[in-house]
């Protein structure tokens, strides 16, 4: 029993970052029907400003502040620096394909995210760095089965964002404009809602979410290096889509589904066989839920 | 300027191109190792120079003034004054059945491209791999391109074939520690290439029906994830097989893919792919792209349209894969990933949808431009991607989309105008 | 049409003058290739072995080339990137030998690039020696191939057999990469060596992961609850800091034991004190060190700011053993093909290299025989010398 829920922590831990960062790719799907092929690097850049920032303010005030503090701080202005990184990234390589086709903006997603990598590498080097421990660890055991606070804070941070975003996306105008566009692409502009408005903050929404990630996922897996958001990035592409197109919650749960199933077959199988039987699974899942768990009925094809 | 050079050249017919690149290699082969030698060159120079002149920016002029001596005016020179000659030549040609017209060429620039790769193994590789990398996008360009799907499933194909193909050829033709003797006479080995190859690409095929039977109740995007999940599905598979080499791969596969077989798949390949899609079922492919509802109304098996895109798609995918394994002579699950994926994907885009014509452009330009901007390390990868969203952006539909082959346009004799065919 | 003409031929004789004026003299050079992955996954392995080649070059360029037959030849590097990627290190492979002339080719460092470019190599006579590959197939019957470094089969006993001695444990785990040649490999053979000692099923639990990830807690909690008693993990610096911070957060108590691959500064640097108190097999110890290899040591941490992992130091060694089997070969002819077959069988008969790595002599394979050193990370995070273990 403790060996079932000992790993359903670790499932919530793990899928917590597959939730948060396809919310960030479903939003930029949902409201501008494209793939967002960069949003793993967004991830990565994020990662990476997020341990400039926590390296920078523990030089500085270590001292003075109490950790808690400290990690807001960072969380904050990470997500501040990321959003602008995300605006730039839909300024140079979705603006000027709009109306283009869908294909050839997820083109120059991918390539600006093999940019980022080796921008990364040319100007920081082929050293990995550490993400310093912003919140000490503290390993707690009860009845077998073993957390640290930083587990906790992991799962209860990304709840708290996604409750945010949704809120955000409800109960807001600009949440409504959003979920308009993502209703109709064409009408929408017509009644005054500037896409050019709307598209950047999508991005910008998206990459802070993903930098928010980054900075959390640096306290589990403390290691960075520049190829670190290609993996993750397409598993949250897989995950975005499995949740259906334009909604949050459909993401965020086929997020933790993919989390689940990594983990648990590892559990029940041989772990070798791991990646074989967990997309098999969501192989037959789309075979016998082909539009995923929330999507709506809308025709989904390429616009050529 | 720019105009006048191009007036000027335009009375030279594909023929006429033709015969200056031959004797520009001509020059080559006789005289390259001299003018290098004068030009201070360490050795003729593989690519256009590129490889010496990055690594060593004070050789640009050499590098220029070799590629000007030993190719650019050789061939403007004799395209343009043998251009009454050719014209003759073109003239003649069109008189006879077209496709013994279009052989003719293509055996003449099989022979130019021997010849002019005859010089460095070097070249032979690139060549090899880039004809290779044509066949992938050119089949990929009928899933992704024709029938309109995001499929990014083609690394799992070519895995397919590349195994299939290796394990066949292993265990009929080689010793093999594994596999044990060779249960056929090596000497058969290189007449049996073909049908192994077309096994794997069977092989592949019938992989196929694993995304496309799933593709006959959704599109777009859930598909793109179900090719996806195929992909990783097939990587990881292989490397829990023991038997064929894990993640260790599999190695020392027979030498068979030589320059001119590589050369005559290609060939076939874009031949039988252009006829496809000329054909009734390359209309309906577009049918079933452009509105899938309508198409159905008007008569077109949507399901089976779809199923024979996957299939006649992956079946290339395969038989490149057979060539890729035994041009390397190794294979491991590792290069049918995400990386392979990127690069086919960024070859179809670029070059253009809908257009086998775009699709070789696509594939020959990034091949070369990978090889050539080898010199600058990291750079390459900040330039290659620059360059490809710079196209994206001002070509949204890639370099040239929408545009089939027309053979009887390309040999036409140039110097009457185009009407009086 | 004049005008054209005129055009050619006035930028013809442009680039003509400009052509003279960056003469460049002609001279005998001795080139060395160096095939790295710059790119791709693993790019600090390219790092260390390019600064250590920079290194070597300074070396010999200071000493007026390399001296053969009593001529001293200039030595330039081609350093080319295989991105990680076995069929960029083929065309890489190709490349140099091909279109460059290089004498010898010290690299790929992985066995995934290594095996198909060591056939390339054979197959045009150039001798090669791959410094990290531990893969069998890299050298199994290419005469013209050799290796830096000792092999799994050797070193995944070695290890089994320690464990047993030092702790007395008769049930083991093995997490590795199921994706990545190295560690797969060694995985098998120290499974093996460890059920021939101890009995079928002695090895409780025998997990994998593949390339890239980063959350290993499944496996983790599944080997905790077997019941082993020790963890082998034979993977790379950036994943033995999260694999051994995850597993001590998840309540594992017990010694944790690595491979060769640990044997990067990096790996104390990124894992911090959960690394400490664990022990691990690698060809060379940077602490403690003596003598040459503490010589190479500071030099490349002065130069580079950072201690050599063992990738750097088995490239330097290779680079030794390149130069003296060139001095060695008698002379050069200038006829590539010839130079390269007295090259490689002046390499072949290279005997007792005293080596930064250790001594070194090659087998009928290609293979050098080579001790294998035992490092304890000490509690204050250093690489401690603990026992040396001689084929």
């Amino acid at each position: 029993m403790e060996y079932f829920l000992q790993n359903v922590v670790n499932a919530l831990q793990w899928g917590s970052f597959y939730a948060v960062v396809s919310i960030g790719y479903s939003m930029v799907y949902g409201v501008l029907m494209l793939f967002n092929f960069a949003h793993g690097d967004i991830f990565m850049v994020g990662t990476y400003i997020g341990f400039g920032i926590a390296t920078l303010l523990l030089a500085m005030f270590s001292a003075i502040l109490p950790p808690w503090v400290i990690f807001l701080l960072v969380v904050v202005i990470t997500m501040c620096l990321a959003s602008l990184v995300g605006v730039f990234v839909e300024y140079v390589g979705y603006r000027p394909l709009r109306g283009a086709p869908r294909a050839s903006a997820a083109i120059t997603g991918l390539m600006i995210g093999i940019i980022f990598e080796t921008g990364n590498l040319i100007i920081l080097g082929a050293q990995r760095f550490s993400f310093p421990a912003l919140i000490e660890s503290v390993s707690y055991n009860i009845g077998g089965v073993y957390f640290t606070n930083v587990k906790v804070l992991i799962i209860v941070a990304s709840l708290i964002l996604m409750a945010a975003l949704h809120t955000f996306i409800q109960k807001t105008k600009w949440g409504m404009a959003m979920r308009a566009m993502s209703y109709d692409f064409l009408a929408v502009p017509l009644m005054g809602v500037s896409i050019n408005v709307i598209a950047p903050l999508t991005f910008a929404i998206g990459a802070g979410l993903a930098s928010v990630a980054g900075v959390l996922y640096g306290q589990a897996y403390p290691v960075l290096d520049p190829y670190m958001g290609i993996a993750l990035g397409w598993k949250a592409f897989v995950a975005a889509i499995l949740g259906g197109r334009g909604s949050i919650m459909g993401a965020a749960l086929a997020g933790y589904l993919l989390g689940f199933i990594e983990i648990f077959v590892a559990m029940v199988f041989p772990s070798t066989f791991r990646d074989l039987i967990a997309y098999s699974i969501i192989l037959v899942i789309l075979t016998f839920r082909p539009r995923g768990f929330f999507g709506m009925a809308h025709s989904t094809r390429l616009r050529l | 300027m720019i105009k006048r050079f191009l007036q000027t050249f335009s009375v030279v017919p594909m023929a006429g191109w033709l015969l200056g690149a031959f004797v520009a290699v001509l020059i080559e082969i006789y005289f390259g190792n001299l003018i290098s030698y004068y030009l201070y060159l360490p050795k003729i120079p593989v690519l256009l120079g590129t490889l010496v002149a990055l690594r060593d920016p004070a050789l640009i002029p050499n590098v220029l003034a070799y590629d000007l001596a030993v190719y650019f005016i050789p061939v403007l020179a004799v395209s343009l004054l043998s251009a009454p000659l050719t014209n003759a030549l073109a003239a003649r040609m069109q008189k006879m059945p077209l496709w013994a017209a279009t052989l003719i060429h293509i055996v003449a620039f099989y022979a130019i491209l021997h010849l002019w790769a005859g010089i460095s193994d070097y070249r032979v590789l690139v060549v090899k791999l880039t004809m290779i990398s044509i066949i992938l996008t050119v089949s990929l360009n009928i899933i992704n391109g024709y029938q309109g799907e995001f499929s990014c499933s083609h690394p799992g194909f070519m895995a397919l074939g590349a195994y299939t193909s290796s394990v066949l050829t292993l265990v009929l033709f080689s010793n093999d520690k594994v596999f044990g003797e060779a249960l056929l006479p090596a000497a058969l080995g290189p007449w049996c290439f073909p049908v192994i190859l077309i096994i794997g690409g069977a092989v592949a095929a019938i992989g196929s029906l694993a995304v496309a039977i799933p593709s006959f109740r959704t599109r777009g995007d859930y598909l793109a994830i179900i090719s996806l999940a195929f992909m990783f599905i097939i990587k990881s598979a292989i490397e829990n097989m023991e038997i064929i080499g894990g993640p260790r791969g599999l190695s020392s596969q027979p030498n068979y893919a030589s320059l001119p077989m590589v050369f005559i798949w290609m060939a076939l390949c874009i031949w039988i792919i252009h006829n496809f899609t000329t054909s009734i079922y390359g209309k309906a492919l577009n049918a079933v792209r452009d509105n899938e509802a309508a198409a159905n109304s008007m008569t077109v098996n949507t399901r089976r349209t779809k199923m024979i895109a996957f299939m006649f798609g992956a079946f290339w995918a395969g038989v490149a894969g057979g060539l890729f394994a035994h041009v390397l002579r190794y294979v491991n699950p590792g290069t049918f990933g995400i990386q392979k994926l990127a690069e086919v994907l960024a070859m179809v885009y670029f070059g253009g949808l809908n257009s086998i014509y775009g699709s070789i452009v696509g594939a020959v330009s990034i091949s070369v431009l990978g090889e050539a901007l080898r010199p600058l390390e990291l750079w390459k990868w900040i330039i290659i991607p620059l360059i490809l969203i710079l196209v994206m952006i001002f070509r949204p539909h890639g370099l040239i989309s929408f545009t089939e082959i027309d053979m009887k346009r390309v040999l036409r004799p140039r110097n009457t105008a185009e009407g009086e065919r | 049409m004049k005008k054209l003409v005129s055009a050619v031929a006035i930028a013809c004789i442009v680039v003509l003058c400009f052509s003279t004026s960056a003469m460049s003299q002609r001279q005998k050079t001795i080139k060395v290739g160096i095939n790295a992955p710059m790119t791709g996954d693993i790019p600090k392995v390219g790092e260390g072995s390019k600064y250590a080649a920079e290194m070597w070059l300074e070396d010999v360029t200071a000493a007026g080339g390399i001296e053969v037959g009593g001529v001293k030849y200039p030595v330039e590097l081609i350093v080319e990137d295989n991105e990680s990627k076995a069929e960029s290190a083929v065309t890489a492979n190709t490349k140099m030998i091909t279109q460059d002339d290089v004498l010898i080719i010290i690299g790929p460092q992985s066995s995934k690039q290594a095996v198909p470019a060591g056939d390339v190599a054979n197959n045009y006579e150039t001798p090669m020696i791959s410094p990290w590959s531990t893969n069998p197939a890299t050298t199994a019957d290419r005469p013209f191939v050799f290796r830096g470094c000792f092999l799994d089969p050797f070193q995944g006993p070695v290890l089994a057999n320690f464990i047993t001695e030092e702790f007395g444990f008769t049930k083991a785990a093995v997490l590795y990469d199921v994706a990545s040649d190295y560690p797969k490999g060694l995985a098998e053979f120290f499974k093996a060596a460890w059920e021939e000692k101890h009995g079928e099923g002695s090895v409780v639990a025998y997990e994998s992961f593949t390339t890239k990830d980063t959350d290993f807690s499944s496996q983790l909690t599944k080997i905790i609850r077997s019941g082993a008693e020790v963890l082998f993990t034979p993977q790379y610096y950036n994943e033995v800091a999260l694999i051994v911070n995850q597993a001590k957060d998840l309540g594992w108590d017990k010694p944790i034991v690595g491979s060769d691959s640990w044997g990067s500064a990096e790996t104390v640097e990124l894992c911090g004190e959960a690394c400490y108190g664990s022990f691990f097999s690698t060809h060379y110890a940077a602490a403690g060190a003596q003598g040459a290899t503490k010589e190479f040591i500071d030099r490349y941490n002065e130069k580079y700011g950072y201690v050599p992992d063992d990738v750097a130091a088995l490239t330097w060694d290779s680079l030794g053993l390149a130069q003296a089997a060139i001095e060695g070969a008698g002379e050069l002819t200038g006829d590539i093909k010839k130079d390269r077959r007295a090259v490689r069988d002046a390499l072949a008969k290279v005997e007792n290299f005293e080596g930064i790595t250790g001594n070194m002599t090659f087998t009928e394979e290609g293979d050098p025989q080579k001790c294998a050193v035992i490092v304890k990370i000490s509690d204050t995070g250093a690489y401690e010398f603990y026992k040396s273990i001689c084929p």
